[in-house]
């Protein structure tokens, strides 16, 4: 008894010394922590979310989509004069671009940003030792003409109609990375500043620099005092990192942290539920973006390769009712890769009905028919059996899996579930083709995004690429490689649309994937807080941290 | 084979002479009789635990549906029951196929006794050195294809459920192990024995007819024990995510899927968390008052 | 002088032995492990690279082949298990390839997080457990050992994850009285950072509890039951005087093996407890570096885990033989 009353007092102090946050703190809860800082080496959601507010790329897409300058003066176009159609040596066609480095734009610690770190970046993302995952960016920058400190040159060796985008060029200052980089690139990413002194002012040029990490925990951010543009309002932000979304939820009520990030935050289903409780503590905006949930058919497998059958399992289910149901209509249903929000979606495509008797009627037509049992099988008696895979542990997911199950059941399809932690799934079944039917999982991409590697027939993983693509239907039709290839070298926006347009009738006529819907973030915020402004794609809400404001 | 019934008695009279371990008993039995007949409940009921209805998501409860629905308008009830079969079975398979691996393994070791045993020994300290939790995770992510299991195994619906059963098996043999060598040790030497193989018993029969009967008290207990410890094993593991897998349920997934539902939809978490609590404390009593009834002067298994 | 060399002998006969013995068995079994889980997780499907790949549509052929040489995976399972044994034999951990940075220098802050979670929540435990525990022993069958039973078996009972999220739910969400998760930042001190401790210990100390007493209460009975106790009883020694002076020192033997046994466990972690808490400590480690396939990290943290372990168990039998005079290791 005594014990448990020491206990009562211990818990009672604590309570009382309660640390009183400041008004001008902020901070924010995401589920990931992010593995490590470099810009360049390997991409992660956390990491891009925590950087964009120290440092800034040159282009980003906006909260509408279009593609803006940030740490670029304006964004060079043919028509301005600021890209230049050049012909290469060998012939093809190649193009000039021309940027201006934001004149005031300068490291923590005083460094002009600077034509130096432009070059020295395309160095490190060349060097086949620096551990640059994706190098396809860099290599394809064929030569960079500098003029003065701030303003530069890229001569690149195509022509697509996103030749002014440089948001994966991420900027690292060579004034303190050259000296790492030069002893030894093989140990260049272990060497890097980022990992040994991430707290070096140095590193960033954003509103905000990093003053502490403690690995696996949190992130703090202070102003950095030689950011060129608006006087951030917070002077302090955290960066928690909780996994679990129970309890990420749970921080949030007890005021550990004071905004849930949606680009890494809670289920939609959850926050729905937080939203109906809460609402007047908090806000809850709720962003449909360009994360493409859907469902990847193996037409390798003699069952899917039958259109027939493909379009019968994508009018069995009834996707509006599952968006209205379970995710209060604030997913949108898919048609196609494309989002409705984007501007080269085409709303006249023929879209999927959830229409059970057209269903019936296209399996009949395939050759199956119900058994006795009320299952369906094929001529020779073999059952109608399907495999059905996605990432276990994702609750949306299986909640999501259960319902589409079900639905086929009650036609008749034996549909059966195997799931496998995101590690095997992604690492291995997805990649190697190994699922034998259906596979479902998101894509997250930019606005007007090319789905090359997704639906070229180049792009299908084997042995002898290395497993690389991301085609894993085995899609093959020659009219969509070659509009592939068309519209990333179109440059005029209204033929552009067109193509887009064929593109977008072609996926729902051969259906190599059953779209599902778009999902949603859900940003919870507390009332006082204002000024977020959720995007919806890659480039995170937090690029524009500078505009974030309390108001109570 | 005088032995075996006369532990029987003792069992049934020790354990009704304990009151808590007679109500733990109790609890399990009807736990166990009405998930085993939640098919007929559900026929009785003629409500479908699987069917999903997304017009009767977390419905309150009904006289339809006793305790509600889950968030895809299934039968709360019959989810329950179902869970708990797949639960119960996890825990009763699990720790009976440690209890087998680790008989044979004792029996083994005490009564041959020398280098076998030796070996046998440090074995066993190998095992019990390993951190189980990280192992478990390498287990449950590792392509059991690759293992060498046939494919019937690894692609069904219940491939989830056969693979925590196994990794119990491989890793919770240990103590059996230890208390069954320690009782072959101990009666090997005895008359009986001795008389036994006088007659011409092979060892074989010796190890079983013989030496079993005279250890399995300790073994029982442990087994009990460790099928509570089981079943909260899958509630971790579905927890990380590697538990029993959806469709099918189980009180652990059915916990960890609820958590985040828990402000909104408490009822959802609070049934299977309260199963899974009460069903392991019954677990934990009936093994403490059959400790109690079989072994008298060892007190600490625990 | 002489002295010394006295004590020396004495120390180098069967007690030496065995820890020698002991140490040798560890090594050997370290080494088996380390092989053994190189080998499980090069059986977990998809290298680190395939990982990449999966998350960054970017990557192209030549990026995964060259990748691949990069981090050494091009080369069969043995051959790297065999590198990396080399290399860790002349004192280099390596680096995680996770966190980009190396291995001690990963592992060492989440070793001594989780030293501070999970040893306040075992000294607490033993703090209120063995008293506890020992109570119940004086009397046994009484209400009291009921009700302290029952509280140890549900402390072994509750899932743990339910448990850490029911104290978050009160403590955090109702009262508003404590943190409900993650760890001070730098310009918390003193207090400050103790709150964020004091929901995790409380959840580890909560399952811990149980096991604890019931071995207290265990070891007690027995010692309790023996004649010398009787004896003592009848010359009229009070039931306080015969526990504390004549049967305490017994009755800790098999406790405290045990607990130095379990010592050895706690470096592995407490996943569950970490991950609701978000404490940065080993078991969360362990956890993402086998999810990440970080092989360095996640072999070294589990040999880690491991030896403390084998040190834990040696740590055992010392202690057993030390106060039990009737042993002895020949």
């Amino acid at each position: 008894m005594r014990a448990l009353l020491a206990f009562a007092t211990i818990v009672a102090a604590l309570a009382v010394t309660a640390h009183a946050r400041q008004s001008d703190e902020l901070v924010i809860g995401i589920t990931q922590y992010p593995s490590t800082l470099h810009p360049n080496i390997d991409s992660m959601l956390a990491k891009t979310y925590v950087l964009a507010m120290v440092q800034r790329p040159f282009t980003v897409h906006d909260e509408d989509w279009t593609l803006q300058c940030l740490l670029c003066v304006s964004l060079p176009s043919l028509e301005n004069g600021g890209a230049k159609l050049e012909s290469l040596a060998d012939g093809r066609r190649g193009v000039a671009v021309t940027y201006e480095i934001q004149p005031d734009a300068r490291w923590g610690d005083g460094q002009p940003v600077s034509t130096r770190d432009v070059v020295f970046t395309w160095r490190i993302g060349r060097h086949p030792k620096s551990g640059v995952a994706a190098q396809e960016l860099y290599r394809r920058i064929l030569d960079i003409q500098v003029h003065g400190e701030k303003s530069f040159t890229l001569h690149q060796d195509r022509v697509t109609f996103d030749y002014a985008a440089l948001g994966g060029f991420r900027l690292v200052p060579e004034h303190l990375e050259r000296q790492p980089f030069e002893r030894d690139p093989g140990q260049y990413r272990q060497r890097t500043l980022y990992e040994v002194n991430p707290t070096e002012p140095g590193l960033y040029f954003g509103p905000y620099r990093i003053t502490e990490t403690v690995r696996g925990s949190h992130v703090v951010l202070e102003r950095n005092p030689t950011w060129y543009g608006k006087e951030p309002y917070f002077r302090r932000i955290v960066v928690r990192a909780i996994e679990n979304t129970a309890a990420l939820e749970a921080n949030l009520l007890s005021g550990e942290i004071d905004y849930v990030a949606g680009e890494l935050g809670l289920s939609l289903d959850q926050a729905l539920a937080f939203d109906k409780r809460h609402g007047d503590r908090f806000r809850v905006v709720y962003k449909p973006g360009l994360v493409y949930e859907h469902i990847d058919l193996n037409l390798a497998n003699p069952v899917l390769s039958d259109l027939r059958v493909r379009a019968a399992l994508a009018h069995a289910i009834d996707r509006r009712a599952i968006s209205e149901q379970l995710f209060a209509g604030k997913q949108p249903v898919a048609h196609s890769s494309v989002n409705p929000l984007d501007w080269i979606y085409d709303d006249s495509v023929p879209k999927l009905q959830y229409d059970p008797d057209k269903a019936e009627q296209l399996l009949r037509d395939a050759g199956w028919t119900k058994s006795p049992s009320g299952l369906l099988q094929g001529e020779d008696g073999q059952p109608l059996t399907i495999e059905f895979m996605t990432t276990a542990g994702n609750r949306s997911r299986e909640l999501v899996q259960q319902v589409l199950q079900s639905q086929w059941r009650a036609l008749g399809v034996d549909v059966r579930v195997r799931n496998e932690p995101a590690r095997v799934f992604f690492g291995q079944t997805l990649t190697q083709r190994r699922f034998s039917g259906l596979a479902m999982y998101a894509w997250i991409s930019a606005p007007e995004s090319v789905p090359r590697t997704v639906l070229h027939s180049n792009e299908i993983p084997n042995s002898d690429n290395g497993w690389s693509g991301q085609n894993y239907m085995g899609y093959r039709n020659p009219e969509m490689d070659e509009l592939l290839d068309a519209i990333e070298l179109e440059l005029d926006r209204d033929r552009r649309r067109l193509l887009w347009s064929r593109l977008q009738a072609l996926y729902a006529r051969d259906l190599p994937v059953i779209p599902l819907y778009f999902r949603a973030n859900a940003y919870v915020t507390p009332k006082w807080l204002r000024g977020i402004v959720p995007t919806g794609h890659l480039d995170p809400s937090s690029l524009w941290v500078e505009r974030w404001y309390r108001n109570d | 084979m005088i032995v075996p019934t006369k532990a029987g008695k003792s069992i049934a009279m020790g354990v009704r002479r304990n009151r808590p371990a007679a109500i733990a008993a109790l609890i399990l039995v009807a736990l166990a009789v009405a998930c085993f007949a939640a098919p007929l409940i559900s026929h009785l009921f003629g409500i479908d635990g699987g069917t999903v209805n997304l017009l009767a998501r977390l419905e309150a409860p009904s006289f339809q549906h006793p305790l509600g629905t889950d968030e895809l308008g299934r039968d709360l009830l019959i989810r329950l029951l179902e869970g708990g079969r797949v639960s119960l079975l996890t825990g009763a398979a699990g720790s009976c196929a440690a209890a087998f691996i680790g008989i044979i393994l004792g029996i083994v070791s005490g009564y041959a006794g020398g280098r076998t045993d030796a070996a046998l020994m440090r074995v066993t300290d190998g095992v019990i050195a390993l951190p189980l939790l990280p192992l478990l995770i390498v287990l449950a992510a590792v392509d059991m294809t690759k293992v060498g299991l046939p494919e019937q195994f690894t692609t069904s619906e219940s491939a989830s459920l056969y693979r925590i059963i196994l990794i119990i098996a491989l890793f919770g043999w240990t103590t059996v192990a230890r208390l069954v060598r320690a009782g072959a040790l101990a009666v090997r030497e005895r008359e009986f024995v001795l008389a036994a193989r006088a007659l011409g018993s092979g060892p074989l029969r010796i190890m079983f007819r013989h030496v079993l009967p005279n250890v399995i008290s300790p073994v029982i207990v442990a087994t009990t024990l460790t099928a509570g410890n089981v079943i909260l094993l899958e509630s971790v593991l579905s927890f990380l995510g590697l538990g029993v897998q959806p469709p099918l349920a189980s009180w652990g997934n059915m916990l960890s899927n609820a958590q985040e539902l828990m402000w909104s939809a408490p009822a959802l978490a609070m049934y299977p968390g309260t199963l899974i609590f009460l069903t392991v404390l019954a677990f934990n009593f009936l093994g403490d008052g059959l400790q109690q009834a079989l072994d008298p002067r060892r007190r600490r298994i625990l | 002088m002489i002295d010394v060399r006295v004590r020396l002998t004495q120390f180098d006969s069967p007690m030496a032995r065995l820890i020698l013995a002991r140490l040798l068995q560890a090594v050997a079994v370290l080494l088996i492990m380390s092989f053994a889980v190189y080998g499980l997780i090069g059986l977990m499907p998809g290298d680190p690279i395939d990982l990449m790949i999966s998350a960054d549509p970017g990557l192209t052929p030549a990026d995964a082949a060259r990748l691949k040489a990069l981090y050494g995976l091009d080369q069969p399972l043995f051959q790297r298990w065999l590198h990396w044994l080399l290399s860790v034999a002349s004192g280099d951990l390596g680096y995680s390839r996770l966190y980009a940075k190396p291995v001690s220098e990963v592992l060492g802050p989440a070793f001594f997080n989780t030293l501070m979670l999970l040893g306040s929540s075992f000294l607490l435990s033993m703090f209120v457990a063995l008293p506890l525990g020992i109570w119940a022993a004086m009397r046994p069958n009484s209400p009291r050992d009921y009700l302290i039973n029952l509280t140890a078996f549900a402390g072994i009972s509750i899932p743990p994850f339910w448990l850490a999220l029911m104290l978050i739910a009160v403590f955090a969400v109702l009262l508003g009285w404590l943190p409900a998760g993650g760890v001070g930042i730098g310009s918390d001190n003193g207090l400050g950072a103790v709150r964020y401790f004091v929901l995790p210990v409380a959840t580890l100390t909560f399952a811990s509890l149980g096991a604890h007493t019931r071995f207290m209460r265990g070891a007690m009975l027995e010692v309790l039951g023996e004649d010398y106790i009787r004896t003592a009883r009848a010359k009229g020694v009070g039931p306080f005087r015969v526990v504390v002076y004549h049967a305490l020192r017994n009755a800790m033997i098999p406790v405290v093996t045990i607990l130095a046994l379990e010592f050895g466990t706690l470096f592995s972690g407490a996943l569950v407890t970490e991950t609701v808490f978000a404490w940065p400590g080993m078991g969360r480690l362990i956890f993402d570096s086998i999810m990440g396939n970080d092989f360095n990290l996640a072999l070294v943290a589990l040999m880690l885990a491991t030896a403390m372990t084998l040190v834990g168990s040696l740590l055992a039998d010392l202690i057993y033989t030390w106060l039990d005079p009737r042993i002895r290791y020949e």
